[in-house]
């Protein structure tokens, strides 16, 4: 509509215009070079200096294949692949404030015609069907008068509050939250514990900047590559191929073991009592303490049962010896395929690295009874280390705040210590109150007042009989 | 994951491959299912890689006479083993492994690969089969419970549905269209596509026991006849997955003298 040339497979043409077009990554609309000019001269400023932005020259080497692997990935749903990506760690500070002085600086050069240049600069190579959604996205969001349309409502995320020096004790929450503080997503997050107070009743769950809720961790993943949050721009089609198939072995291998850990959380009774259910009473409230970890547990057992019961084991044991088994191994694997790298696709984290990130830090850092999974992690020294340096990085103030592991048992009951007695004394004050006031309203006890005048209608008060008397 | 036999793996190494292995898997013409041939034929190209020996036998019990209930299932000397896992660990212990040339990153990455495939193919293959209901009126339920007299062959279909379903659920599959299902078909086939290049097998020269897997799903999408042929339109999308299931088909299975795989 706006932007006229075709945005569909021209990008296979190679006719991807130059200059800070080519940073956007595929913009391939034949005509926008027409609108660039208003856009370029404040824009490339901003553009021009952060490393966290890909330079105009890096996606040209890179584009082909790039470009066919990105396009197939389009026709999911994962369109918009202009994004930047933060190059370095130590970049991530100023990466994200260049992206947003960038936005900015694109939304205030534009405010009259604040529908057009938003989906060219904003939305990359939208493939087939994706352009017409994507652009009336772009417009939806931007409501004139106001700068961008994103810069409006920001976006929310709800997600499991942390724990064990983690921010987050869910698996698919951390993993959202940490692919979040690697494309430096400005997302407000609401830690809570109590998912009915989620947007979609679950958690976690991401309220974009139109109000939508989107609540499978996959598709807040993908969300947020469309607004130009994205990890994996710069990987190759290769490295894609790769992310999908670590992701299916991270699945097949690790997820059963860590709702088998969640089973023998929940199972082990002594463990169940001691650290779970005292975790979740504390963090949950009143009355939801009472049956939703139940709720939880009972999905957890079924979702194993399933997976597991084609199995026919002779017994549990056997089953478990040969999960935890597989887990190991899919373990070393990931060591072996990290190697001495920093992230797995190099020195920028991407998406797979969000979601096996997840995965570790919460076997490592879980108190959980048993203890040969963690024994075999802490053994790959180079998983550990990949984990403490995104920790350190990405999560310095959320991994300060909360006590270390060790002490949590001791820390919850000191910190409740306080509260503890102001409810105890509250209730005590409560029933007390309560039981006189019936008492005085049914007539058991009557006040007698000394003044003689008093004593008729306080004997009133009494229904039944009156007990004593001055 | 199957269930292998627990044996010393000293005494299976002791014994050789022996001529009369056989392979059992469903009735080839009337019963088994696009799933299940596709596990099949991978066991089989797996084992002709290696060069070992193996019968075809067909029966219609063969889901049962499985120890880990899942098809196909060797039986070698005095043995059962079922599942391509299993198999190739058992094959391994015998001294023959088509993956002992790669290095520790490369193993990874076959063993990431071969979970996409299971992942990816094999579920959308059991959701065709067993949850998009043109499917399963016309074909499934029909060729499933095709040995049984009625009324236990429409008892036994709706059983095997009902548990495929309750899996389905179980991964998050459940509440996905068929088209969504092809869509990550063929982002599956990408990732192979792409993971394969221009190379003949995926790790260059030699093929693994990825290899055979892959041949085995992609070979029995494009050969087989289902309602309609989107699930194989989208494999057919890619030019150098069509070519590596031709090389392979020609090089192991029609060179060694064998019959067209049907």
């Amino acid at each position: 509509m706006l932007l006229g040339g075709p945005p569909r497979r021209s990008p296979r043409s190679g006719t991807s215009p130059k200059g800070p077009q080519s940073s956007t990554g595929h913009v391939h609309f034949g005509k926008s070079p027409q609108t660039w000019p208003r856009r370029t001269r404040p824009r490339s400023p901003g553009l021009a200096a952060p490393s966290g932005v890909r330079g105009s020259t890096q996606p040209k080497r890179r584009d082909f294949p790039r470009r066919a692997w990105l396009t197939a990935l389009s026709r999911y749903g994962a369109r918009l692949w202009m994004g930047r990506r933060p190059s370095l760690p130590e970049a991530r500070g100023p990466a994200p404030r260049s992206a947003a002085a960038s936005r900015a600086s694109r939304s205030l050069a534009s405010p009259e015609t604040s529908p057009s240049p938003l989906p060219a600069t904003t939305r990359g190579a939208v493939a087939g069907g994706g352009s017409v959604q994507g652009r009336a996205g772009a417009q939806k969001e931007v409501f004139p008068g106001q700068g961008a349309g994103k810069m409006a409502a920001p976006m929310e995320l709800f997600c499991w509050s942390g724990g064990w020096g983690l921010p987050s004790v869910d698996l698919d929450s951390l993993a959202v939250l940490t692919y979040a503080r690697f494309t430096g997503a400005p997302l407000k997050v609401h830690k809570i514990s109590n998912p009915w107070r989620s947007p979609s009743g679950t958690l976690p769950a991401l309220r974009t900047s139109h109000g939508e809720v989107i609540s499978v961790p996959h598709k807040i993943i993908t969300h947020l590559r469309k607004e130009k949050y994205n990890a994996d721009y710069d990987l190759s089609a290769r490295q894609g191929a790769d992310t999908l198939a670590f992701m299916s072995l991270l699945e097949e291998k690790l997820l059963p073991v860590v709702h088998t850990h969640v089973h023998t959380f929940w199972i082990d009774t002594k463990n169940y009592v001691e650290v779970t259910r005292k975790w979740y009473a504390e963090a949950m409230p009143f009355p939801l303490n009472f049956f939703l970890p139940g709720r939880m547990q009972r999905q957890y057992m079924e979702r194993l049962q399933l997976l597991s019961g084609e199995h026919r084991p002779e017994d549990e044991e056997e089953l478990e010896k040969e999960l935890y088994r597989e887990a190991r191994e899919c373990l070393t694997l990931l060591s072996q395929r990290l190697g001495t790298q920093k992230f797995f696709f190099g020195d920028a984290p991407a998406s797979l690295d969000a979601f096996v990130f997840s995965y570790l830090a919460l076997l490592l850092q879980a108190k959980l009874p048993n203890g040969k999974l963690q024994a075999h992690l802490r053994g790959l020294h180079n998983l550990c280390a990949y984990c403490t340096h995104i920790l350190s990085l990405y999560f310095p103030w959320d991994g300060a705040e909360v006590p270390p592991p060790r002490h949590t048992p001791a820390g919850p009951e000191t910190e409740e210590e306080p509260y503890g007695r102001r409810n105890q004394i509250l209730s005590v004050l409560a029933g007390l109150a309560a039981m006189v006031g019936y008492a005085l309203l049914s007539g058991i006890v009557s006040i007698q007042r000394a003044t003689p005048a008093r004593a008729p209608s306080t004997r009133a008060l009494g229904m039944a009989e009156e007990d004593e008397e001055e | 994951m199957g269930h292998m036999v627990k044996q010393n793996s000293d005494k299976i190494a002791a014994e050789p491959w022996p001529e009369n292995a056989t392979l059992y898997q469903q009735l080839k013409g009337e019963q088994i299912l696009l799933s299940d041939n596709a596990a099949s034929l991978a066991v089989q190209a797996f084992l002709q890689m290696c060069n070992l020996p193996i019968k075809v036998v067909c029966r219609a019990n063969a889901e049962y006479m499985s120890p880990s209930g899942k098809v196909p299932f060797i039986h070698v000397g005095n043995q059962v083993v079922s599942e391509l896992g299993p198999i190739v660990q058992f094959v391994k212990a015998k001294g023959h492994s088509l993956s002992d040339g790669l290095d520790e990153v490369q193993k990874a990455e076959m063993k990431a690969y071969m979970e996409l495939v299971n992942n990816m193919l094999l579920t959308a293959e059991l959701y065709l089969q067993w949850c998009d209901e043109a499917t399963v009126g016309e074909i499934t339920h029909a060729r499933y419970g095709s040995p049984y007299p009625w009324p236990l062959n429409h008892i036994l279909a709706y059983q095997k549905q009902w548990e495929i379903k309750r899996k389905m659920k179980a991964i998050g599959w459940g509440k996905k269209t068929l088209d969504q299902v092809l869509e990550d078909v063929d982002q599956c086939c990408q990732a192979l596509s792409q993971r394969l290049g221009t190379q003949p097998y995926f790790f260059n020269k030699q093929p693994t026991e990825l290899d055979a897997l892959v041949f085995g799903h992609l070979y029995t999408i494009l050969t087989t006849q289902l309602t309609n042929d989107e699930l194989s339109e989208k494999v057919k999308n890619y030019s150098n997955l069509l070519a590596f299931c031709r090389r392979i088909e020609q090089h192991y299975f029609e060179d060694r003298g064998k019959d067209r795989l049907s």
